[in-house]
């Protein structure tokens, strides 16, 4: 008899054709009007359900302050989002399936009523729909908001999978906190309602198909892991460039700046992903044990005057536009000293990587939009050629572009044809749409199902939020009371992150 | 874009190259190429389902046409294009007429991407023996469609005779969609179910690969019962407390019942031979539930234990008639072969 998962005889784990779908389940969206639900969510639950990836008996449950009367304004609400948002092509058919299964509740955080319907409409979906007491909720609401709603939760019994008889999850969105001591008292208040396992934080990131291409990279070739240690490898960048400004997040950016909101999420992520060991199966709790050791392994330089720069972007020339200055912004105070960009030199304390230094940027009003992650190998220990041969030769480079052209570079030298030695540096690209397929998924169609699934792969835990705050707290620290850098909009940042690397002998890799 | 008259193998090998060379970067990172074989009356068939199956899964594209194996003297005419209409890869449309029909690999090798998987696929009436064609012996995956021939279960059965893993078929394929929502609708449920029906026309490949799969499953009998309408319409499962179904209900959606919840619509798509093609393309290891789907259906034991190699075997169509070629699968009488081993083939089709 051929294995069977499950229970279910028709499932067989080398049956590839058929795609794991969730049991059947809700998913409550909290803050279902906001810009987050609008952009992504909505889309990606229509991209799931278009792609035939949502379980039989599956609901979407909005819950906002709006003035609705029933549920017929919220979906149009949704038809739009998903029309101008999802990636697969918008289908009728598709949408209207999808539209017998959204329901919408209204209520603001604070209204005892609202709660009370939200828990009347999630019952009479499990007769209605079969979802068995299975529910995800999706806080998309500012970290203000937890405290009130989880109560709400607490209140109501809607996070108590014994009386509802099937699984309850929760979906938090970053920031998680703003130092450690808010990160801990955030975890603390989730993990009481829900438990820690229920817990899933999200960081769109981790959905990428490429950062997932990282495990594939390391762990499935010989090539790359004898040579990815302090022995061959010189220095790791680490960078996210936007070419974007706040847009009309300055209430949220001024308080936050780049370190909190870019740093301590996605750029600790992507170290952690390209510094840790292999795990010893892959799994969710394999997985976050070796990348925790790394984040507990991160040291900062002593000398943060020289190694941890942050800049703050001036008007400028961007993409053949004039751009405003970031002092200049709407709602943004004339004396802020908040950063829009922040770069910072690290150290982790390992055998594998003792003396590589890891260098992390990200920044606003950048020349483009790219996030990437470059191993910089180090030079030959002896090159048999003249030195005027070799002139133009860097290092060899392993470059990994999260996005956008998700894909991989090599840098190698090679030499030009000619009569005379000359060698140079050549890059060889492998590209995912060329190679696999056009359509790759969105982070969130990915994020959104495993939640549904229960997988928490992609998730980091509580304890890699906090010790991603241990790190970012004292760069905070530092940085309070001081001025920020400025760097032209359109510019790769402030001279001092260039003169931080030519310290070192080094420079910024051009992205 | 260039067309060769009256060309010779190395001459298409030179234009590919020069092509990539003038469209730049287009031609780094393939991943595989893919063959199709096709006859010339249904060309612009096969060109489009595999135009639509390279844009999804970037390939080389093959396409070889053989026609007039009677004609006095070999040609060869080919069309090289690299993003051109048939799609953003490299593709490579190649008639062969003449004696050359029979030796299509001599073309076809040198211009399948190094190292890179191979899928051959067939658009008209499989090969009675896929041995007998070397541009299957050659590939990693050969693709299949029984619907195609005009007795599709005498075809099925022999696919089973002549299986070796890494052997798929379109039939087969066709009814992933429905294996999904059958299964999401077994999902929760850790019962044995006592029948199954199927609703279709007893002469749809599909329906039996389908009813395999579930006799394999399910360990039940399964009847596939006629329902003068085209394709699979439902398929019935009954269980303690009732039954579990899946029923089309228009050429997009179909309907799941289950014993105790109120009916559900999903997404149940009529696919084209491009989209087939396609998920084909997705992966390209064998295909184990497949095998054990046919398996059970045709009675041919152990088809998964197979070897997965084939030789190819020698087989000049002038010489022998092609309805004897139809016949049976144990036609190794064919005139002194090239290559004289014949590779497994298990017992009777049926």
């Amino acid at each position: 008899m051929a294995p069977t998962a499950g229970g279910n005889p028709l499932r067989d784990p080398r049956d590839r054709r058929l795609p794991r779908l969730p049991d059947a389940s809700a998913l409550v969206v909290f803050g279902v009007t906001g810009d987050l639900s609008r952009k992504k969510l909505i889309p990606a639950v229509y991209d799931l359900a278009n792609r035939g990836l949502l379980p039989p008996g599956f609901v979407l449950l909005g819950f906002a302050r709006r003035d609705w009367e029933g549920h017929e304004p919220f979906i149009e609400f949704a038809r739009e989002c998903a029309e101008k948002g999802a990636r697969t092509p918008f289908r009728e058919e598709t949408w209207d399936r999808l539209a017998s299964s959204i329901r919408f509740v209204r209520g603001s955080f604070d209204d005892d009523a609202g709660f009370d319907r939200l828990v009347q409409e999630l019952d009479s979906l499990e007769s209605s729909h079969g979802i068995v007491g299975n529910a995800a909720f999706y806080l998309s609401i500012p970290p203000s908001a937890f405290p009130v709603v989880l109560k709400q939760m607490e209140r109501t019994g809607l996070a108590d999978e014994k009386t509802a008889g099937g699984w309850r999850r929760v979906v938090v969105e970053k920031p998680f906190g703003h130092d450690l001591a808010s990160a801990r008292e955030l975890n603390s208040l989730v993990d009481e309602v829900f438990g820690p396992e229920d817990v899933f934080r999200i960081d769109h990131y981790l959905g990428k198909e490429t950062v997932q291409n990282l495990f594939a990279l390391r762990f499935a070739n010989t090539l790359f892991e004898p040579i990815w240690n302090s022995q061959f490898v010189d220095s790791v960048q680490i960078t996210m460039a936007e070419d974007v400004g706040i847009g009309t997040r300055a209430g949220f950016y001024d308080e936050t700046g780049a370190a909190r909101d870019v740093l301590q999420n996605h750029l600790l992520q992507l170290l952690a992903l390209t510094a840790m060991e292999e795990p010893v199966s892959f799994g969710a709790e394999t997985i976050r044990t070796e990348k925790i050791k790394i984040l507990r392994a991160v040291s900062l330089p002593d000398d943060l005057a020289h190694y941890a720069i942050r800049g703050q972007y001036e008007q400028g020339w961007l993409a053949g536009e004039r751009v405003r200055g970031y002092l200049d912004e709407e709602n943004i105070p004339p004396t802020s000293t908040t950063e829009t960009y922040a770069a910072v030199r690290l150290n982790i304390e390992t055998r594998r990587w003792a003396g590589v230094p890891f260098y992390l940027r990200t920044g606003k009003r950048l020349p483009r939009r790219v996030t990437e992650i470059a191993i910089g190998f180090k030079q030959a220990p002896h090159l048999p050629f003249d030195a005027t041969d070799t002139a133009d030769l860097g290092h060899n480079q392993l470059v990994v572009r999260v996005q956008p052209d998700e894909g991989v570079t090599l840098k190698f030298g090679s030499k030009v044809p000619g009569t005379a030695m000359e060698v140079r540096d050549v890059a060889m690209e492998f590209l995912f749409g060329e190679a696999f397929t056009e359509a790759l998924p969105e982070a969130y169609e990915r994020l959104i199902l495993d939640v549904l699934l229960g997988d928490a792969m992609l998730f980091p835990d509580n304890a890699e939020v906090e010790e991603s705050w241990r790190i970012i707290d004292p760069l905070e620290e530092y940085w309070a009371g001081t001025k920020p850098f400025t760097y032209r909009s359109g510019s790769w940042g402030p001279a001092a992150s260039d003169e931080m690397l030519a310290r070192d002998g080094r420079r910024w890799r051009r992205p | 874009m260039t067309t060769l008259w009256d060309t010779t193998g190395s001459a298409v090998v030179k234009a590919l190259s020069a092509e990539r060379r003038a469209a730049g970067a287009l031609a780094f990172g393939l991943a595989l190429t893919l063959v199709v074989v096709v006859d010339e009356k249904n060309v612009a068939a096969a060109e489009n389902a595999a135009t639509a199956a390279a844009a999804a899964h970037p390939c080389r594209l093959l396409i070889v046409v053989r026609r007039q194996i009677d004609a006095p003297h070999p040609r060869l005419d080919a069309e090289v294009s690299i993003g051109g209409r048939l799609g953003p890869g490299e593709a490579i449309v190649m008639r062969m007429s003449g004696r050359l029909a029979l030796h299509a690999e001599s073309v076809v090798l040198p211009l399948l991407a190094s190292d890179a998987p191979v899928v051959t696929w067939w658009h008209d009436e499989p090969p009675t023996r896929i041995a007998f064609d070397p541009l299957g012996v050659f590939a990693d995956r050969r693709v299949t469609d029984c619907a195609s021939a005009p007795d599709p279960l005498a075809a099925l059965r022999l696919r089973a005779a002549d299986f070796e893993p890494g052997d798929t078929d379109l039939a087969w394929t066709r009814i992933s969609g429905w294996r999904t929502l059958l299964a999401a609708a077994f999902d929760g449920r850790t019962d044995r179910p006592s029948s199954a029906t199927i609703e279709a026309d007893q002469a749809d490949p599909s329906a039996q690969l389908f009813a395999g799969w579930l006799r394999g499953k399910l360990s039940v009998p399964v009847d596939v019962a006629g329902s003068g309408k085209r394709g699979i319409q439902a398929v019935r499962v009954a269980v303690a407390d009732g039954e579990i179904a899946v029923t089309r209900a228009d050429s997009r959606a179909g309907t799941i019942t289950r014993p105790g919840v109120p009916p559900r619509r999903l997404p149940l798509r009529q696919l084209d031979v491009g989209d087939l093609l396609a998920e084909e393309l997705r992966r390209l290891d064998d295909d184990a539930i497949y095998a054990e789907a046919l398996s059970a259906w045709s009675g041919v034991p152990d088809l998964t234990r197979r070897s997965g190699h084939r030789e190819h075997i020698w087989q000049d169509p002038m010489e022998q008639p092609p309805t004897a070629a139809a016949a049976p699968v144990s036609a190794e009488t064919g005139p002194a072969s090239a290559a004289a081993e014949s590779g497994p083939v298990a017992g009777g089709g049926d």
